[in-house]
């Protein structure tokens, strides 16, 4: 089960409302190893085209860490709040990403790319 | 200029006998939070290393086991860092788009930022040529050189965009660079900034970093196929080899003064020392979970791996 501390950050950040079209500018910073173009699927990371409502360490096709997969075996799912978490410091939130980038430390910069990434394709289905 | 003495945090770790006996392993625990990316020896035998996380360039004293701390500025993101023909240690800033030299004595940090209308281009790794010229790679697919005495820097677009990553020279001052994106390695012509695209044999293999041998030889870490590879630029050839393990995925390259090949691999959570002649491998299993080794640098006689994920400096040292 995953649990976020409800720091104040955290809870603003998970609202929508942000500017999108900033948070692909944002994206800059994630766009080496990830699209979300549908089909750009042999990246170093995974397609993030509906990754909003995605179990952590999911994606057909995809190979995942270790941490990650274990963590979406936990109940991990990205949502609004969770994905604010990792981004502000993954290693952090998620001891063993492979990730490679150390954190978005603005909560702007990390609304905003979550905005992005919400309307850049449809919502995913929770899985069970 | 801040500077942190932490000399009573820092412990040095004897760890579990490694595969070798003429190998002797040691650890380094470095102030908790920095997540060690890169790192690099001087000839002094002294130790910087990129503290991505925490934006500071790190410095360790491995005689007494003292760490200093120098921040790169408030939004900074250290990837890669490299010691220069100065002896000064050059870093590829992620977070500010700059090559940032950090003086070793006075700890000024001197940047040059790239060109505000490329935008920010994720730098990665730098190497040096033999003419004074620092060449870098940018994974959001770009590659440049600065020439520090005049300041002038280009930047050109990499062929097949995304994906440049690992850089090396080779003793006849070639550039080559890995494309872990693009899953190739290329040739920097050091006149024109041309990079010539070097297909190795294994399809989609991710090509992550790159190292020379003595003889010219392009050592290559495939990230996806979790193989290494050799290019061999006179005779125009590739020689491939799997790492042990069921699903290997190497990450980092580096050879030795004795041209044996230092490769770090993640499934296994550990460093592999690979023997080209007798083809055989030999593995220095990490004694904590999650290591992460990103890339390694060494000096004759010693071979340095940061622990990203265990805040740690970890040196083999050859008998």
């Amino acid at each position: 089960m995953w649990l976020l501390a409800g720091g104040a950050a955290t809870v603003w950040c998970s609202t929508a409302g942000g500017d999108s079209a900033r948070g692909e500018r944002v994206f800059q910073r994630c766009f080496a190893c990830h699209s979300v173009v549908a089909g750009e699927d042999k990246l170093p990371g995974p397609n993030l085209r509906g990754v909003i409502g995605r179990r952590a360490g999911t994606l057909p096709g995809f190979r995942f860490s270790p941490a990650l997969i274990e963590a979406g075996t936990g109940g991990l799912v990205w949502t609004r709040a969770t994905l604010d978490a990792y981004l502000a410091d993954p290693e952090r939130f998620l001891p063993g990403t492979e990730m490679g980038m150390p954190g978005l430390r603005d909560a702007v910069d990390r609304r905003d790319v979550i905005d992005y990434l919400e309307k850049s394709g449809p919502t995913s289905r929770r899985t069970p | 200029m801040r500077r942190l003495q932490l000399a009573l945090l820092v412990t040095l770790l004897a760890l579990p006998s490694a595969a070798s006996a003429e190998v002797t392993v040691q650890a380094y625990a470095l102030p908790p939070g920095g997540g060690p990316h890169d790192v690099a020896v001087g000839a002094d035998g002294i130790v910087w290393y990129t503290a991505q996380r925490t934006g500071q360039l790190g410095r360790l004293d491995p005689a007494s086991g003292k760490v200093d701390l120098i921040p790169l500025g408030p939004a900074a993101a250290p990837h890669g860092v490299i010691i220069g023909p100065d002896g000064a240690p050059w870093v590829t800033e992620g977070g500010t788009n700059s090559i940032v030299r950090v003086d070793p004595r006075t700890r000024e940090v001197k940047r040059w930022p790239l060109p505000e209308a490329r935008g920010y281009v994720n730098l990665n790794t730098a190497t040096f040529d033999k003419r004074g010229r620092i060449w870098f790679t940018g994974q959001n697919g770009i590659y440049g050189r600065l020439d520090p005495a005049s300041g002038a820097m280009q930047v050109w677009d990499a062929p097949r965009g995304r994906g440049a990553y690992g850089i090396a020279t080779t003793p006849d001052g070639d550039v080559y660079y890995a494309s872990l994106a693009g899953s190739h390695i290329a040739r920097v012509d050091l006149d024109t900034g041309v990079a010539t695209v070097i297909e190795p044999p294994t399809k989609g293999q991710g090509a992550r970093r790159v190292w020379s041998d003595s003889r010219g030889r392009i050592w290559v870490s495939e990230w996806n196929s979790g193989n290494v590879s050799r290019y061999d630029p006179k005779a125009n050839e590739w020689k491939t080899w799997k790492l042990p393990g069921d699903s290997p995925r190497t990450y980092a390259v580096y050879v030795d003064d004795k041209d044996k090949v230092w490769l770090s691999e993640w499934s296994a959570n550990a460093m592999v020392r690979f023997d080209p002649e007798s083809e055989k491998f030999e593995a220095f299993p990490s004694d904590r979970r999650g290591a992460n080794v990103r890339q390694i640098l060494g000096r004759p006689g010693e071979v340095w791996a940061p622990e990203s994920g265990t805040d740690r400096l970890i040196v083999y040292r050859m008998k």
